[in-house]
């Protein structure tokens, strides 16, 4: 008999794999596309750490039950990545990290570093003294409009500014549709490193409201060293198919920046920043009666 | 690393990778040898496959850390999946493909050749 799955971690995996159309199942125990005429394609899911579904892929209950044994973070996204629905591991198995997470964002004070240190991590220096986080908002959407400036012209792009319609796909122009492909791939990433951790998308620090809150704050901090030199990169090329270029573009640019070897322990550094101890479950919490496995995936993994 | 497979190729082809190459099973080649000589040794297989087939995979610095090239007819297939290479499995016969997938289908029909 095999031993039961286990997932393994995350910076051991290749970053995204998009699935355009087929149906998905489980075959001879693997993880399989399988197209109308029968050829059927092997995907490694154990090694993946995001799948993402596009609009014309079906999915079994089978294969959605390895995905989630092995940690592969399942997304159902819509044409070229606007984001419909998640799944895979839901929530994050590792209540600590959720109280953890949660005490800091409630707490004003710890908020406030938390904010500090991303702001700190993104720019390479001191946020400026007693500013609320509102200010240090405020200073950061001027800093990241220069940034997307600087870059464009290092990349001879032509850039306005940041808009999109998030409801059409197709709107805005090159650069526009270039980093939304990208920042999808990468949106996609950070959350299943945010699941595998064992924290909570939803709870976010600058950014509130939104299922993927904390996605977006994680996200920020590698935006500029990643996603957005790639997609001006291939953008100044005006491709034909834009947001297949930048996926090719943001695998290697994953790659060469080690994104996947990075982002648990950058997610830990932020929330340390807060200086609030790790909560420690009190004296009348009960004990699990069957005692945790030692698992080689991450600490959100369910084992 | 360097692994070969060959099935059906010439003995002399097979004598000829084993003088570089530790054949751990038959048809299995592996090696340690860098770009030049895996070079070298997949021009030989090249140059006398016959009706046979042939695959060859190494480790390089890619997100895989790994790349693979064949040569010949099989019924895998290697795709290239937004930078990320696959394999495809073909059916027996392309003019009868297989039954589109039943839900719930347990047992699957391949050979796993």
């Amino acid at each position: 008999m095999l031993p039961p799955l286990k997932p393994i971690p995350i910076k051991d995996r290749v970053s995204v794999v998009f699935v355009e159309k087929g149906q998905l199942d489980v075959l001879d125990s693997a993880f399989v596309v399988v197209d109308k005429t029968g050829v059927r394609t092997h995907i490694p899911v154990g090694g993946v750490a995001c799948l993402m579904l596009e609009p014309g892929t079906r999915i079994s209950h089978a294969a959605v039950v390895l995905a989630s044994r092995v940690g592969c973070l399942l997304v159902w996204i819509g044409d070229g990545g606007v984001r419909l629905y998640a799944s895979g591991q839901p929530g994050g198995a590792r209540a600590d990290r959720l109280l953890w997470q949660a005490s800091l964002a409630l707490d004003d004070e710890a908020r406030l570093k938390v904010v500090r240190k991303m702001y700190s991590m993104r720019f390479q220096e001191e946020a400026p003294a007693r500013r609320s986080v509102q200010q240090l908002r405020g200073i950061e959407g001027a800093r990241v409009r220069k940034m997307y400036e600087l870059l464009a012209r290092q990349y001879r792009v032509d850039w306005k500014w940041r808009e999109y319609d998030h409801t059409q796909w197709g709107s805005g122009d090159i650069p526009n549709r270039c980093l939304s492909a990208a920042t999808a791939c990468l949106y996609g990433v950070t959350e299943a490193a945010i699941l595998a951790a064992g924290y909570a998308p939803a709870v976010g620090f600058i950014h509130t409201g939104k299922p993927q809150s904390f996605v977006y704050d994680i996200a920020d901090l590698f935006k500029f060293d990643t996603v957005v030199p790639t997609a001006f990169r291939i953008a100044a090329r005006t491709p034909d198919d834009p947001e297949r270029a930048v996926r090719l573009a943001c695998r290697d640019a994953f790659r060469q920046t080690r994104l996947l070897h990075r982002i648990i322990p950058a997610i830990e550094e932020v929330l340390a920043a807060g200086g609030l101890p790790v909560p420690t479950p009190t004296a009348e919490h009960v004990e699990p009666a069957i005692p945790n496995k030692e698992a080689l995936g991450d600490a959100g993994h369910r084992g | 690393m360097l692994v070969i497979v060959v099935e059906n190729v010439p003995a002399r082809l097979r004598g000829r990778l084993a003088v570089w190459l530790l054949e751990i099973r038959a048809g299995v080649y592996v090696g340690k040898y860098g770009r030049r000589v895996r070079e070298l040794i997949w021009h030989q297989i090249r140059e006398d496959l016959g009706e046979g087939n042939a695959v060859m995979a190494w480790s390089t610095n890619n997100e895989n850390g790994f790349d693979f090239e064949t040569l010949g007819q099989n019924r895998r297939l290697p795709v290239d999946h937004d930078g990320l290479r696959l394999v495809s499995f073909l059916p027996m016969s392309s003019q009868e493909p297989l039954a589109p997938l039943q839900p719930a289908a347990p047992v699957d029909g391949g050979d796993g050749n």
